[in-house]
């Protein structure tokens, strides 16, 4: 570690520009959080970075701060990409700061680069702990490590035992149903036909406790057991109000994780369930948040265990550190209901004429379907988080930006689908259309030529364009029929010998053994930092040698520690909600985003996404007459063709 | 809505076969002052439908005595590229509607912005 100065010294001219880019970048950036740094040494540093939204656990940070001297605090804010660490002399900090920067930290597999600066006072914004949902109970240490191991053993998942308990080994757990089978394609239960087996013994005991203190007053008669390998998890929903009762009872075994409950407000509350706790969901809790467990191997919990005795600082958490998940096995219990639900919440419940819990939408199987799903799940979408969206589309792509250029002046240009009008400043000669008025409105509002318009149907006269532009576009198409009038429609504008360019989002985010910028950008935080956290995790790239092009595409802000997979499709065509940062698990899916806001009650807006595979866009061309793929590629996890027009 | 935008617009109604050039109603339009760069304009020129453009600055009362011929070597002819850089350019429809001449369908023009979009059935 001593040797970083020396180390630095050495470092070529190039590498030292690198540097004190990264570190101008840092600044800004961290100017951008609040946090303003200053050059006069002081106790403080913020750790740019080093934060829990990098991957850095607390526990591997303070190791190396402490090696330059006594910490005094250690403030990892959630989901941020930076730490703030006070010394108790400033002699500790100045140490850290000539030693620790430029610091390759081993975090797990991956190295990540520090970046130091003084800071006058630490101040950040943390979130609020939100309470926990009305209803919501959580008892530890409910069962013992002994009962615990006993109940582990009662399931056996080999597959000679599904006839008799019904077993399913979703695409990201394995679920197994006593007493009767919860059916995932009707979301409900067949209440006629009990399984071969009932509630296994060794639970009757548990109930019983759950009944003496008064957990329910009536004992379940349906088990099920889900178990989570680490990166699984299970989609928010509700469980089905007409299936079950009231009180429903989930007893965590083997391993601890984070539940997620969700408001319809958009409120959310993490609750760490650990190792032989009990969750009990009663009224609100369980007829009107959702709840579900984010896929992923690391969750950010409370560095020390909360111990019920100790008073708690509400809205300060600043002890979080990252666990690494384990295999948890959960037996959830309930009791099937018979009668109709009657409860307080008719727009949860199915009884109450609510459709069917958390249905989402379904991959359109005609036209109009397709049209209405792209309407909900597209264009409103993006009128609503326009001018957030713009925020986060600033920087051209270069390869894009290659093309225009490439083209002699003059050229008549359309720009189709441009957005807030990014390329729309690359090259003067471009009009730009947009599906979104919002949008356009942007575009207009910095002085470009833009109209609202459709894709599908675009109001320029037939061959009057040299060239034409379709970025991040046709991917929002949810049939192929639809993705193939797009491109015939941005074909029917070109001139003969015109080119086009096209970029879709691709289902492989990992090619040639390089992952995409999206599933790199890991741990961002939900409320649109973003791009400030990209800027500093794209230039901590750069060290490692990499070519940096862009920032990124899809800035997806993502919500979600991610290095995990996403969430599945449960057996029917519902589109799976898509955890930002991860590989594709689907070709068509939802993609949630969140809305810059800072606070918890900030609702999340889902588009939906038709992902190419390799060889899918220069397929689709090759179906319009007169064009041929002049070149095709992968550029930062999309798929990019390049088409020639000529007369037929 | 610039006339270079209303010169690359066309009526895009389905069944439509003569939407070329759109009417414009203009019931508010404003002039920018730009700054002038002669080559631009005079690269843009071979590319616009002429006609199109003569016929809707006059429409706006923006023609100045611009002649209903592209004329020969405006290459070189200051005065006549400022012109046209004028209604390329500056003169901006801020509210108003497009209308295409086959079938009557209006888009409304606002805040600058033509929106062009079709009902599903009739795109």
């Amino acid at each position: 570690m001593k040797s970083d100065l020396s180390t630095e010294s050495r470092k070529s001219k190039e590498e030292k520009k690198v540097l004190r880019k990264q570190l101008k970048a840092s600044h800004t950036l961290l100017k951008h959080e609040g946090v303003c740094t200053t050059p006069q040494p002081t106790k403080s540093l913020v750790i740019a970075n080093g934060g829990l939204g990098n991957g850095v656990s607390r526990e591997e940070l303070t190791a190396v701060l402490q090696e330059m001297g006594e910490v005094e605090k250690l403030l990892m804010p959630p989901h941020k990409p930076y730490a703030f660490v006070t010394f108790r002399s400033e002699d500790g900090a100045r140490k850290a700061h000539a030693n620790l920067n430029g610091w390759k930290l081993q975090c797990g597999e991956s190295s990540i680069t520090l970046y130091l600066s003084y800071v006058d006072s630490v101040k950040c914004k943390e979130g609020a702990s939100v309470p926990l949902p009305e209803g919501l109970a959580l008892v530890e240490h409910f069962v013992s490590p002994e009962e615990e191991a006993q109940l582990l053993n009662v399931i056996d998942w080999s597959p000679t035992q599904g006839d008799v308990t019904a077993q399913k080994s979703l695409k990201h757990r394995r679920v197994k149903h006593y007493g009767f089978e919860f059916r995932y394609d009707i979301n409900n239960v067949d209440k006629d036909k009990p399984l071969a087996a009932g509630l296994p013994d060794e639970c009757v005991p548990i109930l019983q406790r759950c009944v003496e203190q008064g957990h329910t007053n009536v004992l379940p008669d349906q088990l099920t057991v889900n178990q989570y390998e680490s990166g699984q998890g299970i989609p928010p929903h509700v469980d089905t109000h007409s299936a079950f009762e009231d009180t429903i009872l989930s007893l965590s075994l083997g391993a601890k994780t984070v539940m997620e409950f969700r408001h319809p407000d958009g409120r959310v509350a993490a609750v760490v369930l650990p190792e032989r706790s009990l969750l009990v969901m009663k009224g609100e809790s369980r007829y009107l948040w959702s709840h579900g467990i984010t896929p992923r191997k690391v969750d950010m919990v409370p560095a020390e265990a909360p111990r019920a005795d100790a008073p708690t600082e509400p809205g300060i958490q600043s002890n979080l550190t990252l666990s690494r998940r384990g295999t948890r096995t959960s037996f959830t219990f309930r009791k099937i209901r018979h009668e109709p639900c009657h409860c307080a919440f008719p727009s949860a419940c199915d009884s109450q004429g609510a459709p069917s819990p958390s249905p989402g939408p379904s991959l359109p199987s005609c036209p109009a379907d397709a049209a209405r799903l792209e309407e909900e799940y597209v264009h409103r979408v993006y009128s609503t988080i326009a001018s957030h969206f713009s925020d986060t589309r600033h920087t051209p792509w270069p390869r894009v930006c290659h093309f225009l250029s490439s083209l002699p002046s003059g050229s008549v240009l359309a720009d189709v689908g441009c957005g807030n009008g990014k390329y729309l400043g690359v090259n003067a000669d471009l009009v730009g259309c947009d599906r979104s008025t919002a949008l356009v409105q942007i575009c207009a509002a910095r002085g470009y030529h833009a109209f609202v318009s459709d894709a599908l149907s675009v109001p320029l006269r037939t061959a009057s364009c040299d060239a034409c532009i379709s970025i991040a576009v046709i991917h929002h198409f949810s049939t192929a029929e639809r993705r193939l009038a797009a491109v015939k429609e941005l074909v029917r504008l070109l001139k003969p010998g015109g080119q086009a360019l096209i970029y879709v989002w691709a289902f492989e985010q990992e090619y040639n053994k390089q992952k995409s910028k999206y599933l790199k950008q890991i741990f961002k935080e939900d409320h649109g930092e973003f791009s400030s956290t990209n800027l500093l995790s794209e230039k901590s790239q750069k060290s490692s040698g990499e070519k940096v092009s862009d920032l990124s595409c899809h800035l997806e802000n993502s919500h979600k520690p991610s290095d995990m997979q996403g969430v599945s499709r449960v057996p029917d065509a519902r589109l799976s909600v898509h955890t930002n940062r991860t590989a594709f698990t689907s070709q068509d899916l939802l993609v949630p985003w969140h809305l810059k806001g800072g606070k918890s009650t900030v609702p999340v807006f889902h588009r939906y996404y038709h992902v190419f595979q390799q060889g899918e866009l220069e397929h689709l061309c090759a179906q319009v007459s007169g064009v041929k793929v002049k070149s095709s590629y992968h550029d930062q996890g999309n798929w990019c063709v390049v088409l020639h027009f000529s007369i037929i | 809505m610039k006339l270079l935008t209303h010169n690359m617009l066309t009526s895009h109604v389905k069944g439509v076969t003569k939407g070329y050039p759109l009417l414009i109603k203009a019931t508010e339009v404003k002039v920018n002052q730009l700054d002038f760069n002669p080559q631009f304009v005079s690269r843009m020129i071979p590319k616009l439908e002429w006609g199109a453009l003569v016929q809707a600055a006059e429409d706006l009362g923006y023609r100045q005595d611009l002649p209903g011929e592209l004329i020969a070597d405006y290459e070189q002819n200051e005065e006549f590229l400022k012109k046209v850089h004028r209604v390329l350019l500056e003169v901006e429809v801020m509210e108003g509607c497009l209308k295409c001449p086959e079938s009557g369908r209006e888009f409304p023009i606002t805040k600058g912005i033509p929106n062009m979009l079709l009902n599903e059935d009739d795109a």
